[in-house]
């Protein structure tokens, strides 16, 4: 029967058919098309009036296709931020704390160590910094460069990383002359968050975290922790490692240290194997409400911001405390003035446990000095010592930290009173050795309260290393920029204009 | 029964023609599963609010969305689709989809997008949502969906004007804003295949 009815069924039908199913996959085909051709909207929406190259140092030239950006980031030079303890100012924090000296003793950083400017000083700050020596005594490594300019990710690219690592800090003087920006963190083609530095890379994956995996959100913090965390140098390569395996806590990062007999440097005072922590700010924050609350560190210190009708991240990456209104009070209701008290109380705390700190374990180098002088064997010392170096890598966990504490008050106490306890734990025991070889207690030290005393106490002759770095920054440096601006055709000057 | 079994055997090709009808169909059919793929259909359906930038007319209420204080808390749907029940809802979204989707395929949307009546109505409902226990009751009381819908009252905008995405939003107000970007239509082994 059916087929009688097909048969019945006239030509025009199929061809009505036909012509209905012709409409329909010619409307679903353009409707595809149309759908694609939007698609490609949104991946062509960056818009660069100059093409950037893959490896681009230059911050200027991707300033041209994003001015906003770039001019907030220029924004960096302006040195005029001062708040309680830190900010965008020079402050000379040996002259502020001058037991620092001590504690330093025998390692570069009692020649000079400062508030860190803005990012786009950094190339010109590490090479005026005494730490990084001149002509006669220059002692660090090319690793010391990675965490500066945006010439490293090319850098590494042409020799490869363990080699790059490999050289010394004055190889690459003329290579290394853009300071921190774009391309550390922006892919050139999508402007998309991107990690440039293996080491971030390499610790998060030993913990089991492939960093593809990150959020956007994530990301946000990520590009940060590139260099705002705790590092060293692998011994001999100078390999630049994150010591996370354990954890992100000042305790497990010991442990790591001590399982691997890991020092910094031999204090020459006291003796003791020590450790210097560089700032683990993102470790610190991610102890903190903020972090746990999915605050990213861009969230603070790079506020989206308006001018005119649009709205863009402010790229003058700098204190909040600077910029309270888009900063803190996006999500807090309170005055600005609440704000800045609530902030300030906190870091008044941490800086008084911090202070005890300073003076405990400053106190412990000169004692532990005295002890060994008065005959004190290896035996006697061997935990005083080790008290010494736990005590002061747990101050320096927090006191390197930028922030004063304030990225996680809670744990930068905690961490401090352990310090503190290891501290003066140390001193007593140093007590029993004094009246073990009859020294009279307590122990007479030394007037170290100014810089200029400390740095003379231990032996430090600063008229020599000036010297030596006004030399080198007058012939050295301005031979390194000059090959530079031949390689590049062009070389900004970071100076700040008003 | 039977004439159900009757109705496909009339709607069954002729012999001869079976295998033209099958292909016609096919290319119908895997054609509309290309535009529902390419077009992220299935992710219309959940809460997460990359599916609102599908269409990228929305980076502007997306990037400013996600440097506000309501990220943490609230995705798009929270504020822009009602939550009483789930039938309003899917059919709130659905309604809002398909003129989203009219709108956008032929290219009708406005410069500086504004949001439109049931929408806000919806919107206030959900400020209520959430903030109940901040409303005064003598000051605030007048502050809902329901009385701005009959033209009484205020929205809590009128005087938040900022909240969430601030009083910009022109599709000019966030240039370079890095938001997610949208999955690749072709999987990896499919495009290494074509390289």
């Amino acid at each position: 029967m059916s087929e009688n009815s097909t048969k019945k069924m006239k030509p025009w039908v199929y061809w009505l058919l036909f012509a209905i199913t012709f409409i329909v996959v010619f409307i679903i085909g353009m409707l595809t098309a149309s759908i694609m051709e939007r698609r490609t909207e949104t991946v062509a929406r960056v818009d660069l009036v100059r093409n950037l190259p893959e490896y681009e140092p230059r911050n200027e030239v991707w300033g041209e296709n994003f001015p906003r950006q770039y001019e907030s980031y220029l924004k960096t030079l302006d040195t005029s931020f001062r708040s309680p303890y830190m900010g965008s100012a020079h402050i000379d924090y040996l002259e502020e704390y001058p037991e620092l000296v001590v504690m330093w003793a025998g390692y570069a950083f009692s020649r000079e160590y400062n508030q860190g400017r803005g990012h786009a000083y950094a190339v010109t700050d590490v090479r005026n910094i005494l730490r990084t020596g001149g002509i006669e005594w220059s002692p660090q490594p090319a690793t010391c460069w990675t965490c500066k300019s945006t010439d490293v990710p090319r850098l590494m690219k042409k020799v490869g990383v363990a080699e790059f690592y490999s050289k010394k800090f004055t190889d690459f003087g003329s290579e290394v002359v853009n300071p921190i920006g774009c391309q550390d963190c922006h892919d050139p083609k999508t402007m998309n968050l991107r990690i440039t530095r293996p080491a971030l890379t390499e610790a998060l994956s030993r913990r089991g975290f492939d960093i593809k995996n990150a959020t956007h959100q994530e990301m946000r913090s990520l590009v940060c922790a590139q260099c705002h965390v705790e590092y060293y140098f692998q011994k001999p390569t100078n390999y630049l490692t994150f010591p996370w395996d354990k954890g992100f806590s000042a305790e497990e990062m010991e442990a790591y240290y001590d399982e691997m007999n890991y020092y910094d440097w031999i204090h020459p005072l006291s003796k003791a194997k020590m450790l210097k922590a560089q700032h683990p700010d993102y470790e610190l924050y991610m102890t903190g409400i903020h972090a746990q609350r999915g605050v990213a560190c861009a969230d603070c210190h790079m506020p989206y911001k308006v001018e005119g009708g649009s709205k863009f991240t402010d790229h003058h990456v700098r204190s909040p405390l600077a910029n309270i209104a888009n900063s803190c009070q996006v999500c807090h209701r309170e005055s600005e003035k609440q704000l800045m008290e609530d902030v300030v109380s906190r870091q008044n705390k941490v800086m008084e446990l911090r202070r005890l700190a300073e003076k405990s374990i400053a106190a412990a180098h000169i004692e532990a000095q005295k002890a060994w002088e008065a005959g004190a064997t290896e035996q006697e010392m061997e935990p005083i010592l080790k008290l010494i170096r736990s005590a002061q890598w747990r101050w320096d966990w927090v006191a390197a930290a930028n922030g004063v504490g304030f990225h996680a008050p809670v744990e930068a106490l905690r961490i401090l009173g352990t310090s503190i306890q290891r501290a003066e734990q140390a001193r007593g025991m140093l007590q029993v050795v004094f009246v073990r070889h009859n020294v009279p207690i307590p122990v007479k030290l030394p007037d170290v309260s100014t810089k200029e005393l400390a740095q003379k106490y231990i032996g430090l002759d600063m008229d020599k290393a000036r010297k030596d770095k006004e030399n080198f920054l007058r012939t050295v440096v301005p031979e390194w920029d000059r090959i530079a601006k031949e390689r590049q055709g062009t070389l900004m000057k970071y100076e700040y204009k008003r | 029964m039977n004439k159900f079994f009757e109705l496909i055997k009339r709607l069954m090709p002729p012999k001869g023609w079976k295998l033209t009808v099958a292909i016609s169909l096919g290319v119908l059919a895997g054609l509309s599963a290309t535009a529902f793929h390419i077009s992220n259909a299935t992710s219309y359906l959940s809460d997460d609010p990359r599916a609102c930038i599908n269409c990228h007319v929305m980076y502007p209420q997306y990037a400013s969305w996600q440097h506000s204080s309501h990220r943490e808390r609230a995705n798009c749907n929270d504020c822009h689709v009602p939550h009483d029940n789930f039938l309003r809802k899917y059919y709130f979204k659905a309604s809002d989809g398909r003129r989203h989707a009219t709108i956008f395929t032929l290219r009708m949307e406005p410069q500086v997008i504004r949001i439109n009546e049931p929408g806000k109505a919806v919107v206030q409902e959900n400020c209520i949502r959430c903030h109940l226990n901040q409303i005064n009751h003598v000051t605030a009381v007048q502050v809902t969906g329901k009385n701005y819908k009959e033209g009484k009252g205020h929205l809590c905008w009128d005087c938040h004007r900022e909240v969430p995405h601030g009083r910009v939003s022109s599709q000019a107000s966030t240039p370079n804003a890095i938001v997610p970007s949208l999955p690749k239509p072709a999987p990896d082994w499919l495009m290494q295949l074509i390289e």
